[in-house]
């Protein structure tokens, strides 16, 4: 399979702290990877710095053959990467179609489309979009007025808008109730089939994860402590320490 | 997830969109009302002036609202624009020599002074943009400060003396002039804030990490409107400084022209279009009729009116019938950097 990202050796310090140790990550085109791993143990802080929000100290990420270690983060939206945020970041005074309209790929504006109102293609996919995520009886509320479920699905379909061959979904169930935890995996799934979009999910939803994904990634204290698929991942003793404390201690 | 729910026209909404009909009738009134105004017999040059010098506080409002409204970077220094515009067109019509008159004409002076403010808040702008909340605000209040100093102490501006434009005092045109002015101001605003450039700067008032992972660059948009701001702010100042045939450096740039500015804009309405309109010409209104007559309690007012805006009409008079907008409370929080951590209820319709 293509490597789609691929990051190597990322190091990210904050003070005495490195919060990142040399970790190496790679998602493969059209693939589906678990990023897990307690918390602290630097999961947000590696994706903010895969999609460049955060500045790596040492490393290289590239995607999709490009470098772009250096790059600012709509440069790599641009490019085709999109992510959703561990605290939910919607245009909260915007309406939620409106939140989804100013997600659109900008680099194929014209100038003159930049200054014109939303087109017809856009409102297609606008409409086409809220079908898809349950979302359109809601089109015209303001995204503050939503529930923090709404809201996460506001924001996935934000990450779609734009058309990505990457995103990056960080603790998409977090505050979701379990209906809505299998409508968001339903989507993902058919996205990921029908579109060949790649996903990258940090979750403490380790069953999430271990539905969706063909390969798992666990961090332990900035650190990459084991890779491999979902079945293996879970039997791993180290990972299992990491997870739940000694010998699985309160496991359930 | 309401699958199944259909969409409903809510009472407040409906009630909304008639006041919001009312509003444009009025506005359309009131415009017609303006243009015949110096027609009237009863009206004064001196009449003509203080409207004239209503339109500037208007003008100067408007452009604030550009980046503090809809970018949500609030500018304590935004009269350095207009202070910039009004000094350059002064040292334009006012340049002699021992020879014949090289003074310039007003109108290509007044149009340099404007892009002279233009060009400057670009540079200004990309620098000064980089910080956030109250480090941009310091910054432009620095930078008022700064540029207020050089103009005291540079030979071309006068110094501390300042400089005397030649008199050319037609009431009614230069009415005209800024009616037309601000007339073109609101509706290009109105136009952008219905284009995907304006969403992009709400975008960047809500969340500016948010808006640039979805691929805008703010950067480019944020100094793009600031830089047009600063234009058009100096346009004002340059109008100003030909009417005052006067300039000198504690008139050009006073503090309390972005004081007004942004009190305007919040008392209006913060992001709105009409807001800062609103807002401009009721703080007026306050100052020449409520304020005349309390003279000694006229600061009490203002700070009592920041008092009444912040916890009974935080969106501002136009807020409550157009909820496009954001509020002083919310822009406070971003402003001090607690932008994604507002509660739920202060999101409640």
């Amino acid at each position: 399979m293509t490597a789609l990202l691929e990051a190597r050796g990322v190091v990210k310090r904050f003070g005495g702290l490195t919060a990142l140790d040399h970790v190496d990550i790679t998602v493969g085109e059209g693939e589906m990877v678990g990023l897990i791993g307690p918390n602290g143990s630097g999961k947000t802080t590696l994706f903010d710095c895969l999609s460049r929000v955060s500045n790596v100290d040492e490393g290289s990420i590239t995607f999709d053959g490009k470098d772009i270690t250096r790059l600012r983060p709509h440069q790599v939206a641009r490019l085709g990467m999109s992510r959703t945020f561990q605290v939910i970041r919607v245009y909260r005074d915007l309406t939620v179609s409106e939140n989804l309209e100013l997600s659109i790929q900008w680099e194929d504006l014209s100038a003159a489309g930049l200054f014109t109102k939303t087109d017809p293609g856009t409102r297609r996919k606008v409409e086409s979009l809220l079908e898809f995520l349950l979302l359109a009886p809601l089109r015209n509320e303001r995204a503050g007025v939503l529930s923090g479920g709404q809201r996460r699905l506001l924001e996935i379909g934000m990450a779609l808008m734009s058309e990505p061959r990457l995103v990056l979904l960080d603790e998409a169930t977090s505050g979701v109730n379990p209906t809505l935890v299998v409508d968001i995996a339903d989507r993902l799934r058919e996205v990921n089939r029908s579109g060949g979009v790649a996903f990258l999910l940090v979750e403490h939803n380790v069953r999430f994860v271990a539905d969706l994904c063909q390969r798992v990634v666990v961090l332990d204290r900035g650190a990459k402590l084991a890779e491999g698929a979902p079945s293996r991942i879970m039997q791993d003793p180290a990972v299992v320490e990491a997870y739940f404390g000694a010998e699985g201690e309160g496991r359930k | 997830m309401g699958r199944g729910h259909s969409t409903q026209w809510p009472r407040g909404m409906v009630a909304r969109g008639r006041l919001r009909h009312a509003g444009w009738t009025a506005s359309v009134a009131i415009l017609v009302f303006l243009f015949l105004l110096p027609l009237l017999p009863s009206v004064t040059n001196s009449t003509l002036f203080t409207l004239t010098l209503m339109l500037t506080t208007v003008g100067v409002a408007v452009n604030w609202n550009l980046t503090g409204g809809f970018t949500g970077y609030v500018d304590f220094g935004h009269a350095v624009w207009f202070g910039i515009g009004a000094y350059t067109t002064a040292i334009l019509v006012s340049l002699q020599s021992n020879g014949p008159q090289i003074g310039w004409s007003p109108i290509p002076a007044i149009g340099l002074g404007a892009l002279v403010a233009g060009l400057l808040a670009a540079v200004i702008g990309r620098a000064t943009m980089r910080l956030k909340g109250p480090y941009f605000s310091i910054a432009m209040l620095g930078t008022f400060v700064a540029m207020r100093e050089i103009v005291r102490v540079s030979g071309i501006t006068g110094g501390g003396v300042g400089l005397t434009l030649p008199p050319y005092l037609n009431r009614p045109l230069f009415y005209y002039i800024q009616l037309v002015l601000v007339v073109a101001l609101v509706t290009f605003t109105w136009w952008l804030r219905r284009t995907r450039f304006g969403a992009a700067l709400v975008a960047i008032r809500e969340d500016e990490i948010g808006a640039e992972m979805r691929g805008i660059d703010t950067t480019h948009f944020k100094v793009s409107v600031f830089s047009f701001a600063g234009f058009s702010t100096g346009l004002f100042g340059g109008l100003w400084a030909y009417q005052n045939t006067f300039v000198d450096p504690d008139i050009a740039f006073v503090e309390v022209r972005t004081v007004d500015a942004v009190m305007s804009t919040m008392l209006g309405g913060l992001g709105t279009v009409a807001g800062p309109v609103v807002g401009a010409v009721a703080l007026y209104w306050l100052r020449e009729v409520l304020w005349a007559n309390l003279l000694d309690y006229h600061l009490l007012t203002q700070g009592a009116l920041l008092i009444v805006i912040v916890l009974f009409i935080p969106r501002g008079l136009v807020g409550l019938v157009d909820r496009r907008g954001t509020s002083v409370t919310t822009l406070w929080g971003r402003w001090l950097g607690r932008g994604v951590d507002r509660t739920k209820q202060e999101d409640e319709p």
